[in-house]
């Protein structure tokens, strides 16, 4: 899911930029430092969009940086056991399917997938009921349940099940 | 990190900070994304090269599940869905998922209808109409 929040972090600015453009660079450095991050605790950083606060600076000891302190807001992205969203499928193989829901990778193993679909190798590798009828393949939408979360130091990484109610394949891109 | 063992967004275990956190549909945070992109657009000529990975895999990611295009609709999504004294997390999985029945929506938000809420069917029914309206005549 999609969150709106305020983050806090203390930005160290070199001396050279102290001016008039002082908050201007300030800014810009935190855009470049923070978006497209990811932390354990706060999720996936897309986007700042915008600053609540700067504090009143303090020189550092021996470099002559100052350190400000910057309330931000900014859109992350942060999934959760639990929660159901819609990805788009990246890649099947035979130990199952990996889907992407913004920047984060869900894996779906072959055990958490409805029994009544079969993996079909091929150049289009993908799972398919007996009858056809339902196909998940690379571009597919699907509804998925996430159950467990992995989070590292720059990535969280998720497994999904799509053997639940009203779970499974939204939009077949063969159809379209 | 305390607490992460029992998180579960079947029954809104996710965390105090999330819980109290405006939490937004992707139709919102396309419009969030698709405005600062063209900013970017204004001040630089490929702003592809500017922006992070993260950042244009969630536009692609919102602007492909999005259900409302139209601004005025996906303010009308909230208001009516924020008449239900439903949790933002809670919100946000309906105005995302749109279910189409009753018993849908509670396999998708299982949360509505535990213990000590006034979400009887028939309201949640109601809760579905009005949003499928929206829909129909954006």
């Amino acid at each position: 899911m999609f969150f709106h929040i305020v983050l806090e972090r203390n930005m160290q600015l070199h001396p050279r930029h102290f001016g008039r453009n002082l908050r201007e660079h300030l800014v810009t450095k935190l855009m470049k430092d923070v978006e497209g991050t990811c932390s354990g605790r706060h999720g996936f950083v897309v986007a700042i969009t915008g600053v609540d606060s700067i504090g009143k600076g303090l020189i550092r000891d021996g470099t002559g940086f100052v350190t400000f302190p910057v309330k931000y807001q900014c859109v992350v992205f942060r999934p959760f056991k639990g929660e159901i969203l819609e990805a788009v499928v990246t890649m099947v193989n035979k130990m199952g399917f990996f889907a992407e829901a913004g920047p984060v990778q869900i894996f779906v193993s072959n055990h958490l997938i409805p029994d009544d679909m079969e993996f079909q190798s091929g150049d289009m590798p993908n799972y398919t009921t007996s009858d056809g009828s339902v196909k998940i393949q690379k571009d597919s939408e699907v509804r998925l349940k996430i159950i467990g979360t992995r989070v590292d130091a720059t990535e969280i990484f998720c497994i999904g099940t799509i053997k639940d109610d009203f779970l499974g394949v939204i939009n077949d891109p063969t159809t379209l | 990190m305390s607490g992460e063992e029992e998180e579960n967004a079947a029954e809104l275990k996710i965390g105090e900070e999330f819980l109290k956190a405006k939490c937004l549909m992707n139709c919102e945070v396309s419009l969030i994304l698709e405005h600062k992109f063209e900013q970017l657009q204004q001040t630089s000529d490929d702003p592809m090269n500017q922006v992070s990975q993260v950042f244009e895999k969630s536009l692609q990611y919102v602007k492909r599940f999005s259900r409302y295009k139209n601004p005025d609709a996906v303010r009308q999504v909230r208001e009516i869905l924020s008449r239900y004294q439903l949790a933002e997390f809670e919100l946000c999985v309906l105005g995302n998922l749109c279910p189409e029945t009753v018993e849908e929506a509670i396999a998708m938000v299982p949360s509505i209808k535990t213990k000590g809420r006034a979400h009887d069917d028939e309201a949640i029914e109601k809760m579905l109409n009005d949003l499928s309206l929206i829909k129909k005549f954006e």
